[in-house]
């Protein structure tokens, strides 16, 4: 199935510059996975924050369906 | 021991009297409270007697820095204000970003303290170590930029000015204090006691330095860490965008409020969010010795700030129902001038439009009514008309008019813009609070929503973790550091604090301070009458579940809300009242 993948935050430069791309991932795979799959693990990642679908936050291993948008944001500090 | 960092020194201004004298600093004291939150609570709790009236010349206003203000250590330029508040009666310290600080410092003061009350309106110039009354009538009435600008003016840039708005002036309990126009010591009424003192501003200039062990090694280390530590990204992202990157997270994340807290998203949100604020950039603005330099000054329309921070843009934003970017840097920028604290004068006013919609109590004003909220400020900051009611606070308020199960405060502080429904832990934070709902001492989202895997809709552990973050947001800003500063660590603090002050401080001793400030604070707190009954979440967020977003049908047990005190009672050794034993408070 296909899914839009964006980072925010720092994220982005953790990886290679890219803010937002369209993958194709298994079916209902999770969001560790979908991740995964372009090369982010979450457990290995400086400063990683939390990933939310379609605008609301999820835990790491809930699962996506087709069309969905991954947002995954780097940690953030203050208040 | 003398540690070097400090000028061993304490201004104790007497405005009753127009008298001055110097002190040594209690070195006994900042060896366990170290300097600014910590020092000043502590230096409070030791002189203000019990129960006093906190708007009455026994209350004193004191401000103090730390043994890193005037040195490169970076995010260091800021000030605390503390005295007891006006608004809830507990003890109340503010930060205060700017120049202020470093004048201080380098006027030869860790800390002045401001007694009694001066006769007429006046204000106080300190230049080194010379202290001056001067009258003030010709400022008195006068909005707090106008009052900067004339005292700019007549003393050039090269002095730093604090200064009250006419809220101050006329005792409104959510009044601040300004500095550098647009930074504030917000919360708690700071600014009604200054205008308690009829003390309208306060100019200083100080031409001397700060003396560390080893000036060569200790610059040499503080480049390094500023280069390896303060300047990466986690840290630099508020150069850029300021708090207004938190908008989106925090909708996300399912904690934005929305129309006095009946919601937590905002689908609309991309209407005001940082990228369409900042297209108003006009400059940037930093506090002294700060690597970061989080002010974005902005202009949208005739509207202008700094900032504006993420907590004006929820309060004057969705949770006024309101989306117009340009409404929302007016409110800001009228409520720093009129010297209201955003958060405050925003939730009042949004209780109020929750009272009329609701037909309740007929306020005058519906969510959206961006202009009436604008206008609503200054008459709350010159009590007239609606606004007198609305200047007695959202907790005096429901009580004399009802819609008590949404007055969203702790204490008699009104909330910040995080909802709790959607981060439980943050409804301990606010609890436990030192000076009521506050989120600066312990920001409990960036574990329980900005995290891939902790569970934010539940009560386990979340003593233990709303305690870790109020310890070390204790100790950060008893050293008198920004918050901004994310990625500062317990290392990084002692191994700075060894270089600064010649004594060899370790990680075990950060924790140490933490948990005695917060001891400090709630032994003031206790003294005054505080317990359980008054560490209290809104009834909303136990009987009304949210209705979209990530956090959609979530509300907080009452039950799942008295665990966590529980947890949080036990992990500092307070009993299940809440109260600090007597061999713990003879420790302080």
């Amino acid at each position: 199935m296909k899914i839009t993948i964006s980072l925010r935050g720092t994220l982005p430069n953790q990886l290679d510059g890219i803010k937002e791309r369209v993958v194709e991932v298994p079916d209902h795979c999770t969001c560790d996975e979908a991740l995964k799959s372009i090369g982010m693990d979450y457990t290995k990642m400086k400063r990683f924050g939390f990933v939310a679908i379609n605008g609301k936050r999820v835990m790491i291993h809930d699962r996506l369906g087709e069309g969905d948008e991954l947002k995954a944001y780097s940690s953030i500090s203050g208040g | 021991m003398t540690m070097l960092g400090y000028k061993n020194c304490v201004l104790r201004v007497d405005l009753t009297m127009k008298g001055a004298t110097m002190e040594p600093l209690r070195m006994d004291w900042a060896e366990k409270y170290i300097g600014s939150k910590g020092l000043a609570i502590k230096y409070l709790y030791e002189e203000l007697k019990p129960g006093i009236d906190a708007l009455g010349p026994e209350n004193k206003l004191m401000f103090t820095n730390g043994p890193f203000t005037g040195t490169p250590v970076p995010c260091s330029g800021k000030l605390s204000v503390a005295a007891k508040s006006p608004a809830t009666g507990t003890i109340n310290d503010c930060s205060i970003g700017g120049h202020a600080g470093i004048q201080i410092k380098y006027a030869g003061y860790d800390a002045i303290i401001f007694e009694g009350k001066l006769k007429e309106p006046g204000y106080v110039l300190i230049e080194d170590g010379k202290v001056a009354f001067k009258d003030a009538s010709d400022l008195w009435g006068l909005g707090s930029h106008e009052a900067e600008k004339i005292l700019a003016d007549r003393y050039g840039h090269d002095y730093s000015v604090l200064s009250i708005g006419p809220a101050g002036e006329n005792l409104v309990t959510m009044s601040c204090i300004n500095s550098d126009y647009y930074r504030q010591a917000g919360r708690g009424g700071i600014g009604a006691v200054m205008g308690s003192k009829n003390l309208k501003a306060i100019v200083v200039r100080g031409t001397g330095g700060v003396e560390v062990p080893n000036i060569v090694e200790a610059t040499k280390r503080i480049i390094e860490i500023m280069q390896q530590d303060v300047l990466q990204e986690d840290n630099t992202f508020v150069f850029d965008y300021g708090t207004t990157a938190f908008l989106e997270a925090c909708n996300d994340g399912g904690i934005l409020p929305v129309n006095n807290f009946q919601d937590a998203t905002d689908e609309r949100w991309v209407e005001y969010n940082g990228d369409v604020l900042l297209q108003g950039k006009k400059g940037k603005r930093g506090c002294g010795s700060c690597g970061l330099g989080c002010g974005n000054f902005l202009q949208i329309g005739d509207a202008i700030c700094e900032g504006p921070e993420y907590e004006s843009i929820a309060v004057a934003g969705p949770n006024a129902g309101v989306r117009d970017p340009e409404a929302i840097v007016k409110f800001n920028q009228v409520a720093d001038n009129m010297g209201l604290d955003t958060i405050s004068a925003g939730d009042v006013i949004i209780w109020a439009m929750e009272m009329t919609e609701k037909g309740i109590h007929d306020f005058g004003i519906r969510f959206g009514e961006a202009d009436k909220m604008i206008q609503y400020l200054e008459l709350m900051a010159k009590r007239e008309g609606v606004g007198a009611d609305l200047a007695l606070g959202v907790k005096a308020c429901a009580a004399k008019y009802g819609g008590e199960d949404f007055a969203m405060h702790v204490k008699g502080l009104e909330y910040p813009q995080y909802e709790p429904r959607g981060s439980w832990g943050m409804s301990l934070a606010y609890a436990v609070s030192d000076r009521g709902a506050c989120h600066m001492r312990a920001y409990a989202p960036n574990v329980e929503v900005f995290a891939a895997a902790v569970p934010p809709y539940t009560a386990e552990g979340k003593g233990q973790m709303v305690y870790e973050l109020a310890e070390s947001n204790a100790v950060k800003f008893s050293l008198c550091i920004c918050d901004f500063w994310g990625t500062l660590n317990y290392e990084t603090m002692a191994e700075l604090l060894t270089i600064v002050t010649g004594k060899t401080w370790t990680v075990e001793e950060m924790g140490e301070v933490g948990r005695r400030v917060i001891n400090v604070a709630r032994a003031f707190n206790q003294r005054e009458g505080f317990n359980r009954k008054d560490d209290t979440m809104p009834k909303r967020l136990a009987k009304e579940a949210l209705k979209s977003g990530a956090a959609a049908g979530q509300s907080i047990p009452q039950e799942a809300f008295e665990d966590m005190l529980d947890q949080y009672y036990d992990v500092l050794g307070w009993d299940r009242n809440g109260m600090m034993p007597d061999e713990m408070i003879c420790q302080l």
